[in-house]
């Protein structure tokens, strides 16, 4: 029971910091983005490198995996995105970002077979050595309060960066309307790189977390979109914070449902199933998600055209 | 040096594979070039066919043959296959009924999951009903991926050989013409009906939907028309590839296989009939291209990686640079050019 909780909520915290990063994705060049999945996968890759190569846990090299996988959406945005922004519909963009998982992925797998190579390590199907902590009487992974406390901060800062700093008044502007955004001297296309930059990030970082829990490959990151958008779907395209709320809905139903399936002898192989299901009911029954419940209060960014 | 029978077996194998794909991106052309709808659920109507052959041949041979079944499905369809092959070598009217069956099946059901995947267009945006079709397609995938008696789950399914009356080389021949023909009846659908007044109305919806229905067009009947028949040619598509491969995996039909469709028909000229057996030429002479250069390069990597890569590279290219393909659509002209030139050149 105490595995189910922490195995929820770690996936939870996962799904939130994607959500949020695919969210950004959308609200500022309405790109539902095929390639967020990828962002993750750099950041898995990038902090292993590290911690084979320089020593030290993967969780010191968060910061790392933060910046390269920001800087891999960067350049997605600045070479593809940007480009493309206004001149193409919104299905073209979403075929362009699946063209770009493609890229991604299997660059990434050429990289797993040249770090094999390399550095003479398992590339494929491969976990992180976690630590365990003493708490209430019972061993829990430390991936449990390492996340948590990693998805609050950053989190908290997107918060007040968003709402307590002029880049963040810039950025909200941009996305409510970028032609008037940009009438009062605000630099889209910078604002817009930025938020490219955090999606990537967040991403990533929740990709370093991913092989504490489960054995990674470069596809991985694929099967973690559909829940990501099943988040950010139920939670209401375009809002950030129903975006997190979606995702520990998503991860802790996900999660108890599949158990409860087990129970009565269905395997659990079908738990994707619930995830699809939720994006498509959500989309046919009530499309404005959960935040269509608070819309327009708080914090909920949505572009208005 | 390679044999000519070699290049000869290559170059079957490579037409019946082409045929396949010109039949599956017709579809897609059909519906995404021509109606603009993002049927991004193409692979789950693909895996329809290919699950029918995959579900029905060996069953249905072995009842036809008098076999009697033992064992479980997963682990036997395999081995039944090989014997009811065996059977189907003395009776070439046994393999008609055996790939007849299938594609019987497979069209009903793909057309009436087809009507029934037009619906959410009324409702939703058109990237959140792609979403949508995505997530139906997973679904399929997941259930047969699972639900073992249905095409083995992950052990997959054997397809019987409804060739196997013919002696080796004219059996592939015949497996390729079939297709041929099939591609090529689908093809001659779609160029007749891009150019008939249903091509005009289809087009008319994906370029404004609200004035098409101002217009008296029955917006929802046009698409569920065009999602029927689409879905059954890719449902066609599916069983061809299920006797062309010999047997059948649920993991074969991902979103990946409806990217590749989405590829030909964006590289080949949305909106422009032409586009598929454009399209798929160029996916599969690069696609065999790169396979060759496997053999010469040696790099410290699996090439194949290469390969998607450069797909992948290759789409955002032709967006981004030539956005209209290789065949750009074809302007309607409404009104006779000399008499516009008349007018212009007289104000």
């Amino acid at each position: 029971m105490l595995d189910l909780l922490v195995g929820a909520l770690v996936y939870s915290n996962l799904l939130a910091l994607m959500a949020v990063g695919l969210s950004l994705a959308l609200i500022t060049c309405r790109v539902s983005n095929f390639a967020h999945g990828d962002f993750a996968m750099v950041g898995v890759y990038a902090a292993y490198t590290l911690s084979v190569v320089a020593g030290l846990t993967p969780y010191a090299w968060i910061p790392a995996a933060f910046a390269f996988g920001g800087l891999v959406s960067l350049l997605a945005y600045l070479l593809v995105f940007e480009p493309l922004r206004e001149r193409t519909d919104l299905v073209t963009l979403m075929v362009v970002s699946m063209a770009l998982d493609m890229v991604l992925r299997y660059s990434l797998h050429v990289y797993a077979d040249l770090m094999q190579q390399w550095l003479r390590v398992y590339t494929r199907l491969f976990m992180f050595d976690d630590f365990l902590v003493e708490a209430a009487g019972s061993r829990l992974p430390g991936v449990l309060p390492a996340s948590t406390a990693v998805v609050a901060a950053l989190l908290a800062s997107l918060y007040v960066l968003l709402y307590k700093t002029r880049v963040g008044v810039a950025m909200r502007a941009a996305i409510e309307n970028p032609g008037l955004a940009e009438a009062l001297g605000v630099s889209v296309e910078r604002v817009f790189a930025l938020s490219w930059f955090l999606s990537g990030a967040l991403a990533a970082t929740a990709g370093v977390f991913l092989p504490f829990r489960i054995m990674v490959s470069p596809d991985t990151g694929w099967s973690m979109l559909l829940p990501t958008f099943a988040a950010v779907t139920v939670g209401g395209i375009g809002s950030l914070g129903g975006s997190v709320l979606g995702a520990y809905l998503i991860g802790f139903s996900e999660t108890v449902l599949a158990y409860q399936l087990a129970q009565v002898g269905i395997s659990t192989a079908y738990r994707p199933l619930l995830t699809f299901a939720a994006i498509i009911a959500t989309l046919l029954v009530y499309p404005r998600g959960l935040s269509g419940l608070w819309s327009g209060k708080g914090w909920s960014l949505r572009r208005r055209s | 040096m390679v044999a000519t029978s070699e290049v000869l077996a290559f170059a079957v194998s490579l037409g019946t594979l082409y045929s396949i794909y010109v039949i599956l991106s017709s579809s897609m052309e059909l519906v995404y070039g021509e109606l603009g709808l993002p049927d991004f659920a193409k692979a789950a109507f693909f895996a329809v066919g290919a699950f029918a052959a995959g579900a029905l041949s060996v069953r249905l041979g072995a009842a036809l043959a008098g076999i009697a079944w033992e064992g479980e499905f997963k682990l036997r369809s395999y081995y039944y296959a090989t014997l009811v092959s065996a059977k189907v070598a003395e009776n070439p009217l046994m393999g008609l009924v055996i790939f007849a069956v299938p594609l019987l099946v497979a069209v009903p059901c793909a057309v009436l999951l087809g009507v029934l995947a037009s619906y959410p267009a009324l409702r939703l945006r058109e990237d959140y009903l792609a979403i949508t079709l995505i997530a139906f397609s997973e679904i399929v995938r997941v259930v047969a991926r699972n639900y073992e008696p249905l095409v083995g789950g992950t052990f997959g399914a054997g397809v019987v050989d409804v060739f196997a009356w013919l002696r080796s080389p004219w059996r592939e021949l015949a497996m390729m013409l079939t297709s041929a023909l099939f591609a090529f009846g689908a093809w001659l659908l779609l160029y007749r009906l891009s150019r008939s007044p249903f091509g005009r109305v289809l087009r008319a919806v994906r370029d404004d939907e609200v004035a098409a229905a101002a217009y008296g067009v029955d917006v929802a009947r046009v698409r569920a028309w065009a999602m029927a028949l689409g879905s059954g040619m890719a449902a066609v598509a599916g069983v061809l590839y299920a006797f062309y491969i010999g047997s059948v995996n649920p993991d074969d039909f991902t979103v990946s296989r409806t990217f590749l469709v989405v590829l030909m028909v964006t590289v080949g000229g949305r909106g422009n009939p032409k586009s598929p057996p454009l399209g798929a030429a160029v996916y599969l002479a690069l696609d065999r291209a790169l396979l060759f250069a496997k053999r010469f390069l040696p790099v410290p990597f699996d090439v194949n990686y290469v390969a998607y890569a450069a797909l992948g590279v290759l789409l955002i290219l032709f967006v981004m640079k030539k956005p209209e393909g290789l065949a750009p659509e074809r302007p309607l002209l409404t009104v006779d050019a000399e008499a516009t030139e008349g007018v212009t050149s007289r104000t």
